[in-house]
């Protein structure tokens, strides 16, 4: 598990390091001072033993039927051919695919639309800022728990009070709903670190474009859609690439609300993958995270690609 | 930038203090980790939350009452990985299951059949271990303390309404049909927590119905076959108890799906229902909030012949040393110090549970007492749902058949997992 976090964060800082470049990259061989890779060498170091190698550990064991400990054998792809056919596998991937594009999509425009009122000439501006970005020091399992509470017994009493049977019943505990209340907490979380970024997105474009519009006759709506949306792009892209890494690996959040449940309906890859610690099922789980780490790293290509387009834009 | 040889000069010295630094620590370390005074220290693995203290008491009594094996309480280890890193504790007390039995099963548990208390299990309760797996020629499991879960009825509640404690399913429905007509919730669900379902609801009806331990031998036998047309399958085996416990829903209260184990307790302690599906662990926690509560125990009855009458039990803690324990000998001792009947039965008085020698003293505690009979006549099995590996998510699938998800396609799932596993393992 712990070699798929960090593909796309230690993929992330390159293209900022070549777009502005050490001068003179273009020419032929610059003499680089050694103590650049002194610089390196710790950080290589720890990478190689905590990721590197444990990645490569985990990869040889999905080939074979251990337990994470005793004696094992090789038995080739077999654990690869099985996971494909896997219904519990394929709907935790189908779960976290889901449930990742709903969440990016609902943090990015909340924070996207918070971050234009909260830079705007409001009054309290800086005391509404702090408030909203609070969710972002508590503890994922913390909230979970505490949203767990709300979920199964507040909102409950609201449905009764209105007589609506659908939310009379907690929403976590029916099988078509419980998604929702994942994203709606997770969201929750999530928002106010995209709502700083996007904060210093709006915050760098300078006033005398918005003057220059309005000299033009360019109508609030002309100006968010010509001028904003494209000069904040970049952080547009940053936000949903980071929230999309973020919420593929949801974990504490999930356990807190729902374990999973009901049934298996909200049961992450990053908690499947878990069940082979517990479950005894190593290898195999293994194999569910190699899968797993490959599908992160196309991501993290992926979104490479389009940052490095976007600051050639830029 | 101009790094001259000025500039990495500095660092060298700076490192080599910090170095010295690092050596002194480490022999400061290394002090601190010695055996004190030529005793040998073990590490004991116990993790079971609510009995900690009593744990850490009896360490210190027998720390205190010989000077060769000093007991080290280790209560957080994930013992699957202390496995795993080769680096298991000396000795652990430890709640016996099938993910346990993955270790006994390759050897990773030494032999303790000339321990003294060995030959005084009950077969029963030792044949119990053999029930997951087996190590050819060794007795690898101490069973020590046997819980027996079965429901939990409020007595007061049940005499209010002039009703016997039932012995056969018509009773217990007619008991049920009794209490709604009373305006009794009959039993309280806490859904949201699965576990509770399934070592309940799930576990009580199917281990009432038939011989679970046979059945999930045959599962095994069958391995890559299991299916519509296999001799035994959950599809076929399963059904008719699976009927009876989402029919057991109709009784249960309206909210049960989003209610969870601690309100659970609370709501039992409060009398807001007649009968609750949890072990002899919920009574202690029920007894914080209504320390005066009546409550007794009934085994759930699945068929119309009191004769079938089970009680599901667990070993809820048994003893084991690992094979790669460098301190066999102190850990022996320490086991030895803990089967000493005083200790043993103590322990087992105290928390509800039952003795694992054939002369173990009988539960005297109320709440549980009328669980004996059953236990000495070995009229108990051990929960099917633990029977099941960790990687069949089968609390998920009770929970989702408890909360209206189809039994037929739910036990199809079950079987083609359990099949899926036994082709790659």
């Amino acid at each position: 598990m712990a070699s798929v976090a960090p593909a796309p964060s230690t993929a992330r800082p390159a293209p900022a390091g070549e777009r502005k470049g050490i001068p003179g990259r273009s020419g032929k061989f610059n003499r680089v001072d050694p103590v650049f890779y002194a610089f390196l060498l710790p950080a290589l170091v720890l990478f190689t033993i905590a990721i590197t190698v444990p990645a490569i550990t985990g990869i040889v064991y999905s080939f074979t039927n251990s337990i994470g400990f005793g004696e094992s054998e090789f038995i080739g792809f077999l654990n690869y051919a099985v996971l494909f056919s896997d219904p519990a596998v394929l709907s935790s991937y189908g779960f976290t695919l889901g449930f990742s594009v709903v969440t990016v999509v609902l943090v990015n425009l909340i924070a996207f639309f918070l971050a234009l009122g909260l830079t705007s000439r409001i009054r309290f501006r800086n005391a509404l800022r702090s408030t909203f970005v609070i969710p972002m020091v508590v503890s994922g399992i913390i909230i979970a728990y505490v949203f767990q509470y709300l979920f199964s017994n507040s909102l409950p009493q609201l449905g009764q009070a209105i007589s609506n049977p659908v939310l009379s019943q907690s929403i976590l505990a029916n099988a078509d709903l419980a998604w929702i209340g994942v994203v709606l907490v997770t969201a929750w979380q999530a928002v106010p670190s995209a709502l700083l970024i996007y904060i210093a997105g709006l915050l760098s474009i300078p006033g005398d474009v918005y003057e220059a519009a309005q000299i033009d006759g360019a109508s609030g709506r002309q100006r968010l859609w010509s001028i904003t949306l494209p000069l904040v792009a970049g952080y547009i892209v940053i936000n949903v690439i980071v929230g999309f890494k973020n919420f593929i690996n949801s974990y504490d959040i999930i356990v807190g609300l729902t374990n999973g449940g009901p049934g298996t309906a909200t049961r992450s890859v990053a908690m499947t993958i878990f069940t082979g610690f517990t479950g005894g099922d190593y290898a195999y789980q293994m194999a569910n995270a190699a899968i797993f780490f490959l599908i992160a790293i196309a991501i993290a290509v992926l979104q490479l690609r389009v940052t490095r387009g976007r600051a050639a834009i830029r | 930038m101009t790094a001259s040889p000025h500039f990495l000069n500095r660092p060298v010295s700076r490192r080599a203090v910090l170095g010295g630094l690092g050596a002194l620590g480490v022999t400061g370390l290394l002090a601190g980790c010695a055996p004190s005074g030529g005793r040998t220290d073990i590490t004991f693995f116990m993790s079971k939350t609510e009995v900690l203290e009593h744990f850490t008491e009896l360490i210190s009594e027998f720390n205190s009452s010989q000077s060769n094996v000093r007991v080290i309480l280790d209560s957080s280890s994930n013992i699957a990985a202390t496995f795993v890193r080769g680096n298991p504790p000396d000795i652990a007390c430890f709640t016996y299951n099938l993910e346990m039995a993955r270790f006994m099963e390759r050897g990773a548990l030494s032999d303790l059949s000339d321990v003294s208390i060995a030959s005084q299990i009950r077969p029963e309760v030792q044949e119990l271990v053999d029930q997951y797996a087996t190590y050819p020629g060794r007795t690898s499991v101490i069973p020590w303390s046997v819980t027996a879960a079965a429901v939990i009825y409020n007595q007061d509640i049940f005499e209010e309404q002039g009703l016997e404690v039932p012995r056969t399913w018509t009773e217990f429905t007619e008991v049920c049909e009794a209490l709604v007509a009373a305006g009794i919730t009959p039993i309280y669900g806490t859904y949201r927590d699965p576990w509770t379902i399934a070592q309940g609801h799930f576990d009580y009806t199917v281990g009432g119905s038939f011989d679970t331990a046979e059945f999930f031998e045959k599962m095994k036998e069958q391995g890559p076959q299991v299916g519509i047309d296999s001799s035994v399958s959950f599809q076929k085996d399963f059904f008719e108890p699976m009927e009876r416990m989402v029919q057991l829903n109709e009784w249960s209260n309206q909210n049960a799906a989003s209610r969870g184990y601690g309100e659970g307790n609370f709501a039992m302690g409060a009398g807001e229902a007649a009968m609750y599906m949890q072990g002899p662990w919920a009574l202690t926690e029920i007894e914080k909030t209504a320390p005066d509560a009546r409550l007794g125990n009934f085994p759930l009855p699945m068929t119309d012949d009191p004769d079938d009458l089970r009680v599901r039990v667990n070993l809820d803690l048994a003893l084991w040393i690992p094979e790669e324990s460098q301190k066999k000998d102190a850990a022996r001792e320490f086991l030895e110090f803990l089967t000493k009947p005083e200790v043993q039965d103590t322990y087992n008085q105290q928390f509800l549970a039952f003795g694992t020698r054939q002369d173990a003293p009988p539960q005297e505690d109320p709440r549980v007492a009328e669980l004996q009979s059953f236990y000495d006549e070995g009229r108990f099995y051990q929960g099917p749902s633990k029977a099941i590996p960790l990687t069949i998510p089968a609390e998920g699938y009770i929970q989702a058949m408890m909360t209206g998800s189809s039994i037929e396609g739910t036990l199809r799932t079950m079987d083609n997992d359990w099949r899926r596993l036994a082709v790659r393992s």
